[in-house]
């Protein structure tokens, strides 16, 4: 072994020795020089002594221990070439502070304050005593130490070396010689253990136990920086609950952290969704070795993955337990931190255990010369997400359990949760057979689970035994005169529309329909095709959807399985021949002979009402069976939470294919409204469908959130708020942003979200909308006599706040599936909850329960997909891929909101989707179809979804060159959007594969590129490059390059031009609202970043980036005087740029700062990692950042959003997280230089996390006078508009007295 | 009160016990680490030796030489 130099005088200071860091001891400093700040690394214990004490005696006795712990004197550590390395004094101060007064909670805020100070590694000693007096003869005894020098088993050695010592002196005795090991054989053993193959082992164990890299099970469901500090819940088992702990150890062999920590590996499984579960385990690192009598840092943690499942025991977790400690015990000494490096996670980020299980059973049966003495923890030292403490004093007093958590994640009532379920999981465990499957066992607490079973489901509501159709005739019973349809210029009232549907209904019943019997309807939308299904009802047959739009294989196929009595279409040729389906053709068909009466029929409660399919995931789309019971409740509940009058209007927009439609039909008709048919096809068009609400004056209507969106960005969308007064969302989770898009278009306008899948009579959950709420929209609570139920893989009930499986139950559920038992009995299964008999329904949905009983939905356990609000199994679509001939492997995924198709095989990809456009409706056809040469597989054999490459869509390039630079401009700008390999000038957006989405951000190009404000229902109108590039020659105003270094925001106008910088993302957009309110006569640049196009470097200093844009600024405006303003990073350039523009003899009128700071205020603090960036990015853009994890994550919000941001290339989008960081480095290293002048500053003056910063600060850099005025708003929500109107207006009076 | 000295065989019955093996199958001089011996484990049996057989040894003491002939002398089992 070679000998290295490990302590060495220090040339300077020559009674410190300096040694350098080891390995553990490394990974702390790192820790702190990240952050150095922070308290996160102090660690804290107070002992309680119970006895008389001599505080004098004491201390000598605490002088002693810390002249024998060379820890204690460790006084420097600072980074050298070497590494970093640290300073032993010879003999130190002792920080001690006496309270021979006071009480205890005096002592106690004593101790959280000094616990919130952080230590400076550069002047140490890293550690400080204090000893308070609370009682006549009760002492605490408070330590904190730097988790650099210390761990939790040195306190246990300091504790009782200091007792013994104590304890001598009060006898008046010579303490025994010091007990402890040095500094330096800590080195030399950790630098031994580095150089020995015992290292290359281990490092092997562990890179091949995690070569998969799994994802750390998350209890908040999501990771976070750690923090500055930690929240804590203490709480004690108790004696007996203890003993009862070790028993049950004792029988499984094992010993009661192994139980715990099997617990606890329950807990996250099943809270996480996850099989596979890492926890971390922090062990002292000393057995066998010289550190046991070393106090120091020496701990690490080791991660421990186990396998959960409902299915095995409890024994056989805690004899995995046993199992997998004993094989990590082998490799202890390797470094949690190098386990992460080897396997590329510290790069992302990325931790590789969830909750740590901190097992501290030192022993502290320690007393103070016969005063005995109880320790309790502080702190343990920084928490990354939830640490489980768990102490075992061997004082009898059973254990004590501390539950830490990272505040980022959780909150005080997360944490309790976490506890109280903890605790009583652990009471359970240890009073059940442990031979019993895991899946007896459910994670909520006996109130958690009244809570979510009972409290949050009571609907029960007694309702008549109707039927969806008898309310309608009752009501055109009622009001037989009233207005009943509206449709273009057709009016219908209740009366004539009810005699022609009875008619048309004796006329099916003549051809077999009646109760049980199914009648197909194939009947574009219009009066007839609301006569036809009222005419099935009244027959008493239940309807089929059959959407004329879909291709004949389909229809034959619904048709066959159906076996309807007949099919009613409106002309002759509407559907395929030859599947011996009866044919009532409504062109000439003459039923004015029969009675106009309502006919007879013998229908309950409990005959079906219609039948709907949906999409398969076998490739067989499957009919939902849905009785009048169901839907009458759901009709019943609706009319009594929304109330619908006689002076409502519904719009009737859905295809009657989807079950949405079932209440836009029936419900006006059930209420005495009106119902307004819109046309066939113009659900799709925005803009016709805010003529046709304003026209018709629409009270109530429907949306697919997305189509909302669309609609929403239409500005005929705002002139609606006078007529409408509630929309509805469903089919697909409804964004935040929509449904504030939504209050901001049309603010007195209800908005409710409802959920429910077509298996349970349309939806089964309600929520309406507040625009002051946040987060994600929940899609609310249970409707009359339903009950959902979130559940574990184990069939328990989820907590609130653990996501789950949504499962429904109550009476609006379908009957199942039209001939198929056992799809229907895989479905819909026994609901364990209610009565003996009762059903409950697997929605295959993720969600999870509020705290106040709503319900979120987080997303699909399988490969359903929703696009645009239509159901979309995969497996169908992969099931129609694989049946063409040529085809040998097919798999289906949606990307950026298009279904795209792989095939392996020698088919060629056009027919192959031609041929699906043939079979299968246009929402189950894939946009593209790519072949590959072979699927790409994980390395655990199973298709990687995530390397699929990206498809090329093609257009019609061939067919003639543009006409005009406007034309090859929109070319490429569809081609992009779209991407498309090439698109022709007549090529038809939505031919391409666009979308609604698309549509937004192609919007948002044309915005950008042309200058040129565009709608989205322009390109409905306008549809091809050709056609677009027409509408913008005469919509005129063409504008730069967004993206470019100079934004002209506004070109014209005479006065002196303002400059504005951007903030830190390098875009000036967030100006435009400035620009606008600043009048037509005043021009105003932007400045933007290099780099957000082409492959221009990034600047290096704030300096270099200053001068170029002083430069860009000259070149519009020669000479002075010069108006500059800034937001942010932006006020800072603003201010170099001044300083170079009065450099070069020029004068400046005009320097407005917003919300900007200068650099020493950034200097020392930690500059923002990715996750920071990507936040900015959501800044920029209007969003609090909430759930994204990653750049994907982000881009996809805003794409969901509709954000303009969300329109750049990927390119751009991704130069922004690049532009961000670099700021915030120039930022921090950036030398100010004194401006002669005055600044005009806008202070965010809501309260923030930052609050170091200050104006002030510019002091030392502005010679003028500092003019400020407070907004009431956080620094991201200066740009807002309510805040832009006070910034401009002082600007703009601002700006007067210059001109004048 | 006098209590009964250990033996080697107390002693490895009683670290066999702990770690759920069969005594034979405990070496008298290997590292018991290696069979999932662990600090509450030798707590535990440390507490029951104290207990029962009037043992001064320390944590640190065993946790040192986590091997049945290296603790033998230490708990005074001839």
């Amino acid at each position: 072994m070679t000998s290295l130099p490990l302590t060495s005088p220090d040339p300077a200071s020559p009674d410190l020795t300096s040694l350098p860091l080891t390995a553990a001891q490394s990974g702390m400093w790192f820790a702190q020089a990240l952050d150095p700040l922070s308290p996160a690394q102090n660690t804290a214990e107070c002992l309680e002594i119970d006895g008389p004490l001599d505080a004098e005696l004491f201390a000598a006795a605490l002088r002693r221990v810390a002249s024998e712990a060379e820890a204690l004197r460790v006084v420097r550590v600072e980074d050298t070439p070497e590494g970093p390395r640290q300073y032993v004094a010879d003999r130190i101060e002792l920080p001690l502070t006496v309270r021979e007064s006071g009480t205890d909670a005096e002592a106690r805020a004593w101790m959280r304050a000094d616990l919130a100070e952080p230590f400076d590694l550069a002047h140490g000693p890293l550690f400080r005593h204090a000893l308070f007096r609370v009682g006549p003869d009760r002492w605490l005894w408070y330590q904190r130490i730097h988790h650099l020098v210390m761990d939790g088993y040195g306190y246990s050695l300091l504790v009782r070396r200091t007792a013994e010592v104590y304890s001598a002196l009060v006898r008046g005795a010579g303490p025994a010689p010091g007990p402890f090991g040095t500094l330096a054989e800590l080195v030399a053993d950790d630098t031994a253990y580095r150089a020995s193959p015992a290292f290359d082992a281990d490092r092997a164990h562990w890179a091949g136990a995690f070569a998969d890299r799994p994802q750390a099970p998350r209890l908040a469901g999501r990771g976070a920086l750690p923090s500055r500090t930690f929240l804590r819940r203490g709480a004690q088992l108790s004696p007996e609950a203890t003993r009862r702990l070790r028993d049950l150890a004792g029988r499984l062999r094992a010993t009661w952290p192994d139980v715990l920590i099997a617990a606890q590996a329950l807990y996250t499984s099943r809270v996480t969704a996850r099989g596979d579960v890492v926890l971390g385990l922090p062990m002292m690192g000393r057995m066998g070795s010289v550190a046991l009598r070393v106090p120091g840092m020496v701990m690490n943690v080791l991660p421990l993955r186990l396998a959960v499942s409902p299915e095995a025991t409890f024994a056989e977790l805690v004899r995995q337990v046993v199992l997998g400690i004993r094989e990590a015990r082998r490799h202890q000494r390797y470094r949690y931190e190098d386990i992460r490096r080897d396997l590329g996670l510290l790069g992302e980020s990325r931790a590789l255990v969830g909750p740590l299980v901190n097992v501290m059973p030192f022993d502290y049966g320690v007393d103070f010369a016969g005063a005995p003495a109880r320790a309790r923890n502080l702190s343990a030292g920084p928490v990354d997400d939830l640490t489980v403490n768990i102490h075992d004093r061997a004082d009898g007093r059973g254990l004590h359990i501390d539950h830490d958590g990272n505040p980022a994640l959780y909150d005080d009532g997360d944490l309790a949760a976490h506890q109280d379920r903890f605790l009583h999981l652990v009471d359970r465990l240890t009073d059940t057979d442990p031979h019993l499957p895991l899946a007896v066992h459910g994670m909520a607490t006996g109130p958690e689970r009244a809570l979510v079973l009972e409290e949050f489901n009571r609907t029960d509501r007694a309702v008549p035994p109707t039927t969806l159709i008898g309310p309608i005739e009752a009501q055109a019973a009622r009001t037989p005169d009233a207005t009943a349809l509206v449709t273009g210029d057709t009016v219908l009232t209740y009366g004539q529309l009810n005699t022609r549907a009875n008619r048309l209904a004796r006329h099916l019943r003549s051809l077999g329909a009646g109760p049980g019997a199914v009648v197909a309807v194939s009947v574009p939308r219009s009066a007839e095709l609301v006569v036809t299904l009222l005419a099935v009802l009244k027959a008493g047959a239940a309807y089929l959807p059959l959407d004329p739009d879909y291709p004949a294989p389909r229809l034959t196929y619904m048709l066959q399985d159906a076996a309807p009595v007949c099919a009613v279409t409106d002309r002759a040729g509407r559907l395929p021949d030859g599947t011996g389906t009866e044919l009532v053709v409504l062109e000439g068909l003459d039923v004015s002979a029969q009675p106009w009466t309502n006919p007879p029929r013998a229908l309950t409660p409990a005959h079906p009402a219609y039948v709907i399919y949906t999409s398969g995931s076998t490739g067989r789309p499957k009919g939902v069976v849905v009785p009048h019971r169901a839907v009458d409740n759901r009709l019943r509940w609706m009319q009594h939470a929304y109330g619908l009058t006689a002076g409502d209007r519904v719009l009737q927009k859905t295809p009657s294919s989807f079950d949405v439609s079932v209440w836009e039909f029936f419900w006006p008709l059930r209420e005495g409204a009106a119902l307004v048919v819109a046309e066939p096809g113009g659900h799709k068009d925005p803009v016709y469908l805010a003529r046709t609400i304003r026209e018709q004056a629409v009270t109530t209507c429907h949306f697919v959130p997305s189509m909302l969106q669309v609609f929403l960005a239409a500005p005929e969308a705002a002139g609606c708020g006078a007529v409408l007064r509630r929309v509805f969302c469903s089919g697909e989770a409804l964004p935040r942003e929509t449904a504030r898009a939504f209050a901001h278009t049309l603010p007195d306008v209800e908005l409710h979200n409802l959920y429910g899948p077509t298996e349970a009579a349309v939806d089964v959950t309600y929520h309406a909308c507040d625009p002051a709420q946040a987060g994600p929209v929940p899609i609310g609570r249970p409707v009359w006599n339903t009950r959902l139920y979130v559940l574990d893989a184990a069939l328990q009930p989820c907590p609130p706040g653990v996501p789950g499986e949504l499962y429904l139950a109550g009476v609006q559920l379908a009957d199942g599936y039209l001939g198929r038992p056992e799809l229907t009995a895989s479905r819909f299964v026994c609901d364990p909850f209610s009565p003996a008999g009762a059903r409950m329904y697997r929605t295959g949905d993720l969600a999870r329960w509020s705290p106040r009983g709503e319900v979120e939905y987080l997303g699909r356990t399988d490969h359903q997909v929703k696009l645009r609000g239509q159901r979309v199994e995969l497996g169908e679509v992969e099931a129609a891929l694989a049946a063409r001939p040529g085809v040998d492997g097919a798999c289906a995924v949606v990307r950026e909101d298009r279904l795209v198709g792989y095939v392996t095989g020698d088919a060629d990809p056009a027919d192959v989707r031609a041929a699906l456009a043939r079979r299968l409706p246009e929402h189950l056809v894939p946009a593209a179809v790519v072949v590959l040469a072979e699927f790409p597989l994980s390395p655990s054999g199973k298709l990687d979804r995530r390397e699929l490459p990206a498809p090329v869509f093609g257009g019609d390039a061939g067919a003639r060159s543009p006409a005009s630079p406007r034309e090859a401009a929109l070319v490429r700008l569809f081609a992009e959007v779209l991407q498309v390999a090439e698109a022709g000038p007549d090529d038809a957006f939505f031919d391409l594969g666009g979308t609604s989405l698309l549509a937004v951000r192609l919007v948002a190009r044309v915005r950008e590129e042309f200058g040129t404000e565009l709608t989205i229902g322009s390109l409905f109108e306008a549809p091809t490059p050709a056609a677009l590039a027409a509408r913008l020659e005469t919509a005129g105003a063409a504008g730069e390059d967004a993206l470019g270094v100079v934004l002209p925001l506004r070109t014209e106008g005479d006065r002196t031009p303002l400059f504005a910088v951007h903030p830190a993302g390098g875009l000036a957009w967030c100006y435009a609202g400035l620009a606008a309110r600043l009048g037509p006569q005043q021009p105003v640049y932007g400045l933007q970043a290099r780099g957000l196009t082409g492959d221009e470097r990034l600047p290096r200093t704030l300096q270099e980036e200053a001068e170029d844009y002083a430069r860009q600024i000259r070149g519009i405006q020669p000479h002075g005087p010069y108006r500059l303003l800034g937001w942010s990073v932006g006020g800072v350039l603003a201010h170099t740029v001044a300083v170079l523009l009065r450099r070069a003899g020029e004068e400046v009128e005009l320097l407005a700062l917003l919300d900007a700071f200068p650099a020493e205020q950034w200097r020392h603090r930690p500059a923002p990692e990715e996750g920071d960036a990507l936040t900015a990015v959501l800044r920029m853009a209007g969003f609090e950042r909430t759930g994204e994890r990653d750049r994907e994550d982000v881009l996809a919000t805003l794409r969901r959003a509709g954000s303009p941001l969300a329109g750049l290339s990927g390119r751009a989008l991704e130069r922004i997280v690049d532009i961000v960081p670099n700021h915030a480095r120039m930022m921090r290293e950036h030398e100010h230089t004194a401006y002669d002048g005055d600044v005009l500053f806008f202070t965010a003056a809501a309260p923030r996390a930052e609050d170091w910063l200050t104006r002030e600060a510019w002091r030392p850099h502005v010679t003028g006078a500092l003019v400020n005025h407070d907004l009431d708003c956080t620094h991201p929500q200066l740009m807002r508009d309510r805040y832009l109107d006070d910034i401009a207006a002082v600007l703009a009076a601002r700006l007067k007295e210059l001109d004048a | 009160m006098a209590s009964t000295p250990l033996t080697v065989a107390r002693i490895r019955a009683d670290v066999a016990d702990c770690l759920g093996e069969d005594p034979a199958d405990i070496p008298v001089d290997e590292n018991l680490v290696d069979y999932g011996l662990d600090s509450v484990r030798i707590m535990t049996l440390l507490e029951g030796w104290r207990r029962e057989h009037a043992v001064t040894a320390g944590f640190a003491d065993l946790a040192e030489r986590p091997a049945i002939a290296a603790w033998a002398p230490l708990l005074g089992a001839a």
